[in-house]
């Protein structure tokens, strides 16, 4: 107790120095140049979409996003390398609960359609909409439902590659057609797009739902056994 | 002509280039997809991407550095690959040390381990290619993420209680420095408006710029970027996540950790500081700052590994000392450039693949006497004979003994330090060396030594084996190869036309 306090004495002002050393350098940051988001706006035409955050994440840095998508995948990968157990809730879920799982879950999936379709015009997008996809699946799970044993081996390990499968394939695809990565040929850069976020969507949301539950689905039953060793 | 060259080699190094990219992606979604087969994947892949590199290489040797725009935007609205000579070394041991490795976990890791060792193993070398291959500050961070995430994954997979305790520490420190990252890429993309690093050294090294650059906003964001890389790097004394990580990770992962996986951070610091940074920091006492940290590393790195008791920790704090020779390149090098990078790439390729060597040995150990305890090792150098080669080969480059490429890299860094007059620095080299003597020399000592309890011997399979007396082998063949390395290193822009002959 008396160590934490004389270390609190010794790191509090370190560390408020730092803060406002920190914020004496933001509050004189310059004004930003403009110019690389004008940048963006005179190439917007080119880009296949009409919403500038869409074609930075896309299209201009679609890179980034390539790399962001596998580490979405990575994370549940680590998480299920814990291998651990699940904790699995026998009881009956409430009446509320269940009725409101089962109004949500339609709107939800329409609200997640929506969003990935306003997405190229307006805020949304992939990420978006892979949250809200997610969010049902969570409140599904919830509810007490869970994925049958058919689904959760290969179907659902596709469902949760096919996000950045799709992306490396049609980064191949644009390396073949145009000699660059990720350069897609002007006239189909919507399409492309629209591709890349519907399967990205699916992902997110998939891969979102699974690191909540945090165990493998099919893994269930047979950690049962070594969950009190 | 030199247009008509650099054209006609587009194709090819790019092909070379997203190769590296996407063949290692395309591997994990293999792996996570077809876990049955995975570990065959998983050695396929690593191969290939040997092949990408020299591809790499051979294209660079021809045509000098190479840039990529992705998308076909170019910087600043895009992202830039770049590789020149360092990229291409780092490159090259990245491939070299994760194909040793992988052959080796092939072996090593019984299938119910290995199905999720694979697929994140991949993740990490997509990382570690996209790394060094990347010339865009926020691109950078998020390869960081991506190789952080999976080094921590990797670190956790046995799910031992150590390995728990030391996962959850690293992936605190390293998210620590990510992020500490990110705020500095944040502040200078808000003062100059742009990621690229190209763009952002023009801006800062323009002569009517150079004041105007040193706000209090760019001088935050190196101190934030330098001291999450730092954090990442482990030099002392923000080293403490290391020796729990190191030490309690399976006997690969540890290989790649030591050998690659902080190399990577550290080559985004030396990137950073002798680009963009360089007209804040060249002759400044900051440069002095990070020497000293060096030197502070290797005595007290060197000092806790001879205190050891466990063979792996032994390494893993070998690992903090050698990380300290690193750090001497900041202040011999903003004097006299190249001899100093040469020693630092030297010393980086040459740790690397003793490094990895000698974690693999420890991971023989322990797998053939069940322990990993120095004082118990029990006459190995009968019982298991090319593994204690391989330990005794790789402890040779790592004391700098000749001819070694850790001797190679630690005499051109002596000389640089004695041409300067740094005889501190000159001081504390050879009392590394010699303190790395007394820890290597105590292990191999208990080698021939039989043990008071004896312990059951395991088999430990020839793959296994062979691969890490190959690493080792390699680490001391470096000694004689110092010329064709150095001319890979000078592949720059300056180097354009195809002069290099090899």
């Amino acid at each position: 107790m008396n160590r934490n306090r004389l270390l609190l004495i010794v790191l509090l002002p370190l560390l408020l120095t730092l803060a406002a050393g920190l914020g004496y350098a933001v509050l004189s940051l310059p004004e930003q140049p403009q110019y690389l988001q004008q940048l963006v706006m005179d190439n917007m035409a080119d880009s296949g979409v009409s919403h500038p955050v869409t074609a930075v994440l896309l299209n201009f840095r679609a890179y980034d996003t390539l790399l962001e998508m596998v580490v979405l995948l990575l994370a549940l990968l680590a998480v299920w390398s814990l291998d651990m157990a699940d904790p699995q809730h026998k009881t009956a879920p409430s009446l509320v609960l269940d009725t409101l799982t089962r109004l949500l879950t339609p709107v939800l999936i329409l609200v997640t359609a929506y969003l990935l379709w306003v997405g190229a015009h307006a805020p949304g997008g992939a990420f978006q909409a892979g949250s809200v996809l997610a969010a049902s699946a969570v409140l599904l799970s919830l509810a007490g439902w869970r994925l049958s044993d058919k689904l959760t081996a290969l179907p659902l390990r596709i469902v949760l590659v096919a996000g950045p499968g799709v992306f490396i394939i049609l980064s191949a695809l644009s390396m073949v057609l145009e000699g660059q990565l990720l350069k897609y040929p002007v006239a189909q850069a919507g399409l492309f797009i629209v591709i890349l976020e519907t399967f990205a969507t699916l992902s997110i949301g998939a891969t979102l739902a699974a690191l909540f539950l945090g165990v493998r689905p099919g893994k269930i039953n047979k950690n049962k056994d070594r969950k009190h060793k | 002509m030199a247009i008509e060259n650099a054209l006609m080699a587009f194709p090819m190094a790019s092909i070379w280039a997203v190769t590296l990219v996407l063949l290692p992606l395309a591997g994990v979604i293999c792996c996570f997809l077809l876990p049955r087969i995975s570990r065959t994947l998983g050695l396929f892949t690593s191969f290939a991407n040997l092949i990408s590199v020299s591809g790499l290489g051979w294209q660079l040797l021809e045509h000098g550095s190479y840039r990529h725009a992705v998308g076909g935007w170019g910087a600043p609205l895009g992202i830039e690959l770049y590789a020149d000579g360092l990229s291409l070394l780092m490159l090259a041991t990245t491939a070299m040390v994760g194909f040793a490795i992988s052959v080796y976990s092939t072996a090593y890791f019984k299938p119910a381990v290995g199905v999720r060792f694979w697929p994140i193993w991949l993740c990490l070398l997509t990382a570690l290619n996209t790394l060094f291959l990347s010339a865009d500050i926020f691109n950078l961070y998020v390869t960081l993420e991506l190789m952080g995430l999976s080094a921590v994954a990797l670190t956790a997979l046995t799910g031992s209680k150590e390995a728990l305790n030391g996962a959850m520490r690293y992936l605190l420190a390293s998210l620590l420095a990510s992020l500490s990252y990110l705020l500095g890429v944040v502040l200078l993309y808000h003062s100059f408006g742009s990621v690229d690093i190209s763009l952002l050294t023009q801006q800062m090294q323009a002569p009517s710029a150079t004041l105007a650059a040193a706000t209090p906003a760019v001088w935050a964001a190196l101190g934030l970027m330098g001291a999450g890389l730092m954090l990442k790097t482990a030099i002392f004394p923000l080293h403490f996540w290391l020796p729990p990580a190191h030490g309690s990770a399976p006997a690969p992962v540890s290989a790649l950790l030591s050998a690659l996986v902080i190399k990577a951070s550290f080559y985004i610091l030396l990137r950073l500081w002798f680009t963009l940074f360089e007209p804040l920091v060249d002759g400044e006492a900051i440069n002095s700052l990070l020497g000293l940290l060096g030197c502070a590393a290797i005595l007290w790195g060197s000092v806790q590994a001879i205190r050891q008791t466990r063979l792996k920790l032994l390494i893993a704090y070998s690992t903090v000392a050698q990380i300290g020779y690193l750090f001497l390149v900041f202040p011999l090098a903003s004097n006299m450039g190249s001899v100093a990078w040469n020693a630092i790439a030297y010393l980086i390729i040459s740790h690397a693949l003793a490094k990895s060597a000698m974690f693999l040995c420890a991971g023989n150990l322990l797998r053939f006497g069940g322990h990993d305890r120095i004082a118990d090792l029990d006459r190995v150098v009968q019982r298991l004979p090319l593994t204690a080669a391989a330990f005794a080969l790789a402890g040779v480059s790592i004391m700098g003994i000749p001819p070694s490429g850790g001797f190679i890299g630690k005499w051109l860094l002596l000389e640089t330090a004695i041409i300067q007059g740094r005889w501190d620095l000159v001081a504390v080299i050879i009392i590394g060396g010699l303190l790395a003597a007394v820890y290597i020399f105590k292990v191999i000592g208990y080698t021939f030594s039989p043990a008071q309890i004896t312990h059951e011997a395991h088999n430990v399979s020839a793959r296994m084996q062979w691969s890490a007396l190959l690493l080792a082998i390699g680490a001391v063949l470096l000694g004689f190869l110092s010329l064709p390395v150095l001319s890979l290193l000078n592949i720059s822009d300056a180097t354009i036309t195809s002069g290099v002959g090899l």
